[in-house]
């Protein structure tokens, strides 16, 4: 369950940039990788949760889901998680839902089949934007 | 105003470490210079000593912490976050307990979001010293663990007496030089025959640099033999872990004072 820790260092972070700037938090957008497998309902739960009595109280929150993009690096394919679902066994997804970059230990490009690629986006649980009324 | 890129992370890992008494990275710069278990072999005799320690694998792309300690298997997720597993007294946290031998190959900055990700989610408690063992290279991972905001950060510059090893901890101590990490000193290691301490090129790269000299470790050859068997105990008994032992014991001494 480290999606708890995750979500309380989302909260800290954003109360510890509200009371560096000297403003109150308007809004946070959080986005959740498909690489880290989250379930997205259990980030919004733990953070409505977390929420309470913090900086984020009264902040509207928004949680959206991020696709991932992987790049290979030798041929230039871009492709998605998705497509390489079927070949990643039950353990490789429990590996990449801690380290989502192990996603290079388990699979390889469905081009070249190269393992020189880069995950460009959608790897875990992210901050994307916070505002401020400063 | 609006705040972009935030990386909460940071801030996870500056309150993990708030736990932790000193920090100790064990760098050289070059590869098979011996790093690796001398940083278990430290990690070892701190938690002999009885004083709690942990060993945390930085070596991402050829991580060898839980093979020397037989650590196998994802760690247990506690209500914290992630809980290393305890061999031999110590705490080890490695990418390799998810990865399970399997390479690791990766592009960009991808070596150092594991690392960020490990040191965010694992859950030391308290700590009287962390181990690091560092990859070599002066890159991304050293960048971030020389910058740590946190007190008591050190660093321990570990080198062969050959020029080739001791050009690369050169470099090493240059960029150490006039940042936050304090440099507890450089070690000779795998050193055969007999010499003056000082006049040997470890002794003279810490003279050079002004920071102190730790000594030289031996050539042990039961050292292999221990590391073949995973066996920490029995490197522990080697005349190198007695040795570095005798070389750190000022630093101990500084982490026993400094123990609750």
């Amino acid at each position: 369950m480290h999606e708890l820790s995750l979500v309380q260092g989302i909260i800290n972070a954003v109360g510890e940039t509200a009371r560096e700037k000297g403003g109150r938090v308007q809004s946070v957008r959080i986005g959740v990788g498909e690489l880290a497998q989250f379930d997205i309902r259990l980030v919004r739960g733990l953070l409505n949760d977390l929420k309470k009595g913090t900086s984020l109280e009264e902040a509207r929150i928004t949680v959206e889901p991020e696709k991932s993009k992987v790049k290979c690096l030798t041929c230039g394919r871009v492709w998605n998680f998705q497509e390489l679902a079927g070949p990643i066994s039950s353990d490789d997804r429990e590996m990449m839902h801690f380290i989502p970059e192990l996603l290079n230990s388990c699979s390889r490009c469905p081009n070249c089949s190269k393992s020189y690629f880069e995950i460009e986006e959608g790897r875990s649980v992210r901050i994307i934007e916070v505002v401020l009324d400063v | 105003m609006s705040e972009s890129g935030l990386d909460f992370r940071r801030g996870m890992i500056d309150r993990r470490l708030a736990h932790t008494g000193r920090v100790l990275l064990v760098m050289s710069g070059k590869g098979g210079v011996g790093k690796s278990v001398v940083s278990a072999a430290l990690a070892g005799i701190v938690a002999s000593s009885g004083l709690t320690a942990g060993l945390m694998d930085a070596d991402i792309y050829g991580p060898s912490s839980a093979l020397l300690f037989g650590a196998r298997g994802l760690p247990a997720e506690g209500e914290s976050g992630l809980v290393p597993p305890v061999l031999n007294g110590v705490k080890v946290m490695s990418v390799d307990l998810f990865a399970s031998g399997r390479p690791i190959p990766l592009a960009g900055s991808g070596a150092n979001e594991v690392l960020l990700e490990l040191l965010a989610l694992t859950d030391w408690g308290n700590l009287d010293c962390l181990v690091v063992d560092m990859p070599p290279a002066t890159g991304d991972i050293m960048l971030t663990l020389t910058s740590l905001r946190k007190r008591d950060v050190g660093a321990l510059v570990v080198t062969m007496p050959d020029r080739l090893s001791t050009s690369v901890a050169h470099r090493v101590l240059e960029l150490l030089k006039g940042g936050d990490v304090t440099t507890v000193g450089v070690l000779g290691n795998m050193v055969r025959g007999s010499s003056k301490d000082n006049e040997t090129s470890p002794g003279r790269l810490a003279e050079e640099f002004g920071v102190p000299f730790l000594g030289l470790l031996p050539f042990d050859p039961l050292v292999s033999d221990a590391v073949e068997k995973g066996n920490v105990e029995a490197l522990l008994r080697t005349k190198f872990a007695r040795s570095l032992r005798r070389s750190m014991v000022a630093y101990l001494r500084g982490i026993r004072r400094s123990a609750p």
